[in-house]
C-alpha cells in the first residue's frame, strides 16, 4: 500500500464509525429492553454552582421510542404524574421544579380522550441550594410509562448528579 | 505541486467523508421522527396478542392455569379453584392503568353476556400495596375499591396481583388477561389492550364455543 493512501484509509475509517454511531445495532432498539428502561436521564453529570445560592439547572431526560409518560400534571386524577425529588440529606436542596407541559396524546383504540404525555427528550429546569463541597446527589424520577397498547408499573430511577458548592 | 494536489485531494476527501457521515446522522434523525409519528398516529393494536406474548407467558399455553388464592375486596378470600367448570378470564389492571379503563366497560358487557353460559371474570388489582403499613394498606384498598364502583363492576375484584405475578409470567404490562377454559387450562393470553371482538373470541373458546 502506498503510504499516501494512508490518510485517505483513515478518513474513510473515521467516517465509517462516525456513521455506524448514528446507526445503533438493531438489538440496541428492541422494544422490551426499551421498555424496562422507559427513561433514560441525559445530562448534566456535574454542575458547580454558588455554595448557600439558588441555581439553576436543566435536568434532560429521555422516553425511549414508542413509548411516553404521564406529565407532571396529568389529566386524570387517577394517573401517576412524573416528579423529580431530591433526597433531604444529600446537601443539596431541591427548591424548586419547573416541568414542561405535557404533549397532547390520545391512544389509537380511544381517541377522544387525550392524555398529557412527555415523549422523546424533556427537561426539567430545578433551582437548587447546595451546601459548600462536593455532593454526590442521587435524585429520584417517578414516572408511570405506557405504549399504545399496554402499561408500566410506575418506576423510580436514580437521577444520579455530582453537584459542586463553591 | 503534485504533493499539493494529492494533499488538496485527502482533504478534500476528508471532507466529503465527514459531509457524509453528517447527512447520514440528519437522515436517521429525520427517519426516526417519521417513524415515532407514524407510531403515534398508527399505534400498534395487539391484533394478534400471541405475537406479543413474553416468553415467560408462553409455557402457560394449554397448561393448567396457576393455582391462587387472593382477598377480594370485602376481605373474602377467593381462589380460582372455586370456578372450576367455568370459564373464566382472569384479569390483571389496575387503577392507574390507562388502557385498562377502557377495557374494562367491555369486560363488564361480555360478562353480562356470557354470564349464563358459565362465565366469570376475576379482576385483579396490580396496584402497589403496603402489607406492613394497615393505614396505607386501608386507603389504597379504598382507592381500588372506590375506582371498582365508578366503573361499576359487577364481578370480583381481588387484590394483591403481585403475590402470584411470577407464575403469571411476571405481569410486566397492564392490561394482561388470561382465559381458562373449564378444566381450568388456559386457552389464550392478552398483553396489552386489543378490540373487544378479540376478547369475545377468547372468551368463546374459554367456553368451548369456538370462534
Amino acid at each position: 500500500m502506498h503510504i499516501r493512501a494512508i490518510p485517505a484509509m483513515a478518513a474513510l475509517a473515521l467516517a465509517a464509525l462516525a456513521a455506524h454511531a448514528q446507526f445503533p445495532l438493531a438489538a440496541e432498539q428492541d422494544h422490551s429492553v426499551a421498555k424496562s428502561n422507559a427513561v433514560e436521564y441525559l445530562y448534566p453529570e456535574q454542575v458547580t454552582v454558588p455554595a448557600g445560592k439558588p441555581s439553576a439547572v436543566e435536568m434532560h431526560f429521555r422516553v425511549a421510542h414508542g413509548l411516553h409518560i404521564n406529565s407532571h400534571a396529568p389529566k386524570d386524577s387517577y394517573l401517576i404524574p412524573t416528579v423529580l425529588s431530591v433526597p433531604d440529606a444529600s446537601g443539596v436542596h431541591l427548591e424548586n421544579a419547573t416541568y414542561p407541559p405535557g404533549a397532547d396524546f390520545t391512544l389509537p383504540i380511544d381517541p377522544d380522550t387525550k392524555l398529557s404525555v412527555y415523549t422523546g427528550e424533556f427537561i426539567i429546569f430545578t433551582r437548587i441550594v447546595a451546601q459548600r463541597g462536593n455532593h454526590l446527589v442521587e435524585a429520584k424520577l417517578r414516572y408511570q410509562a405506557c405504549d399504545n397498547n399496554a402499561c408500566m408499573p410506575p418506576k423510580t430511577i436514580t437521577v444520579p448528579i455530582d453537584v459542586i458548592g463553591k | 505541486m503534485k504533493r499539493n494536489t494529492i494533499v488538496l485531494f485527502v482533504v478534500l476527501f476528508i471532507l466529503a467523508a465527514f459531509g457524509w457521515a453528517g447527512w447520514a446522522n440528519w437522515e436517521y434523525r429525520r427517519q426516526a421522527a417519521e417513524r415515532a409519528l407514524a407510531s403515534a398516529a398508527k399505534g400498534d393494536l395487539a391484533t394478534s396478542p400471541s405475537g406479543d406474548m413474553p416468553e415467560l407467558m408462553l409455557p402457560m399455553m394449554n397448561k393448567p392455569a396457576p393455582a391462587f388464592t387472593l382477598e377480594d375486596l370485602s376481605g373474602k378470600q377467593v381462589s380460582l379453584a372455586s370456578y372450576k367448570g367455568k370459564a373464566v378470564l382472569i384479569n390483571f389492571w389496575a387503577t392507574w392503568c390507562a388502557p385498562c379503563k377502557i377495557e374494562t366497560p367491555w369486560l363488564i358487557d361480555l360478562r353480562n353476556q356470557y354470564a349464563s353460559q358459565g362465565f366469570e371474570v376475576l379482576g385483579i388489582s396490580a396496584d402497589d400495596l403496603d402489607l406492613n403499613d394497615k393505614q396505607k394498606l386501608s386507603e389504597e384498598k379504598q382507592e381500588i375499591a372506590s375506582t371498582a364502583t365508578q366503573m361499576h363492576i359487577p364481578y370480583p375484584v381481588l387484590i394483591n396481583a403481585d403475590a402470584i405475578s411470577k407464575p403469571y409470567g411476571g405481569l410486566d404490562e397492564l392490561p394482561t388477561s388470561f382465559y381458562v377454559d373449564r378444566n381450568g387450562t388456559v386457552v389464550a393470553v392478552q398483553i396489552g389492550i386489543t378490540s373487544k371482538d378479540e376478547i369475545e373470541s377468547n372468551i368463546r373458546k374459554a367456553l368451548g364455543a369456538g370462534k
